[in-house]
């Protein structure tokens, strides 16, 4: 019997390096300006317009 | 304290329960002990004036205090009150489990919890320093120099070895259809935002425990101690 491994599509792929780009982006902020990390409200505004605002607008764009 | 695991636990739940909890809630049980205490203990300016515990684990964690935030039996009385209030027992059963999480969680410090108060005994593990009453920096590269870190990290190893929580088939197939929230919600607000805000917490809390690390040990060079009760250059906070 062969184990069964989980393997991520490539669109599952895709989706975590964006996310992985926004969280270098929020841990280079977080880490020069510490207050940036304190709040979770300010992590998901960030996560809204990095990880959702901007791929919809680039994806206008392109159109 | 825990700087992530609160922020991480919630998606190891959602995993193994799917459609029995709600997510919204779980969230904010995992929260709420601190939304209510951790302002006071590290302390905030209000222009002229400092806003800050005289004793922070006291205030945090113990009685006379708002210890009893941190204890199973307030969980269980918020649960029931969002129950009896809302009239939803799915969302007050998840707020319980997120709560009771967060109780246990910070068990694992030298202060502990008031578990089942009104007795004030505190459960404590001893297994990291509760460095709370020294400030957030330093508490912070203290949790993040001792076994608390690696904690945090147990939950983001566990979250990414679970990695279909966090796609956009599971969102659809279980966390929006568990809970009415979501379908009210994306009345006004888009699908696309609503998914990127239920993966806010686990992006928060696993990219919060990188920047902090690298914080601690590569700008600053915090010594890590992962012994029992560690980081010993801290002093730590008891019951």
């Amino acid at each position: 019997m062969r184990p069964k491994v989980d393997v991520p599509s490539r669109q599952d792929l895709r989706v975590f390096g964006g996310y992985c780009v926004a969280a270098v982006v929020y841990i280079a902020i977080g880490v020069q300006y510490l207050d940036f990390m304190l709040s979770v409200v300010v992590g998901m505004a960030y996560l809204l317009v990095a990880a959702w605002l901007v791929p919809l607008a680039f994806r206008r764009l392109r159109r | 304290m825990s700087w992530a695991a609160h922020d991480l636990e919630p998606y190891a739940f959602q995993r193994h329960l799917g459609l029995k909890v709600a997510f919204v809630p779980l969230l904010i049980g995992s929260y709420a002990p601190d939304l209510m205490t951790k302002w006071f203990v590290y302390g905030i300016h209000l222009g002229p004036w400092e806003l800050k515990a005289s004793n922070p684990a006291q205030f945090h964690r113990g009685w006379p205090g708002f210890g009893f935030t941190h204890s199973l039996t307030f969980g269980l009385l918020i649960g029931l009150v969002i129950w009896k209030v809302f009239g939803s027992r799915l969302w007050a059963i998840s707020f319980v489990i997120g709560h009771w999480a967060h109780s246990l969680t910070d068990m694992g410090d030298t202060v502990g919890t008031m578990l089942f108060f009104p007795w004030t005994f505190h459960f404590h593990v001893d297994a990291w320093a509760y460095a709370g009453q020294t400030g957030r920096y330093t508490d912070a590269a203290a949790y993040f120099s001792g076994l608390g870190g690696m904690w945090d990290l147990v939950w983001i190893v566990y979250g990414l070895f679970c990695w279909r929580v966090l796609t956009s088939e599971y969102f659809d197939r279980v966390i929006y259809r568990a809970d009415a929230f979501w379908p009210w919600a994306n009345r006004v607000v888009p699908r696309g935002a609503l998914l990127t805000l239920y993966r806010a917490a686990f992006f928060y809390g696993t990219s919060r425990w990188i920047a902090w690390t690298i914080w601690a040990h590569v700008v600053h060079h915090y010594p890590y101690d992962l012994s029992w009760g560690g980081p010993h250059w801290v002093p730590a906070e008891h019951p």
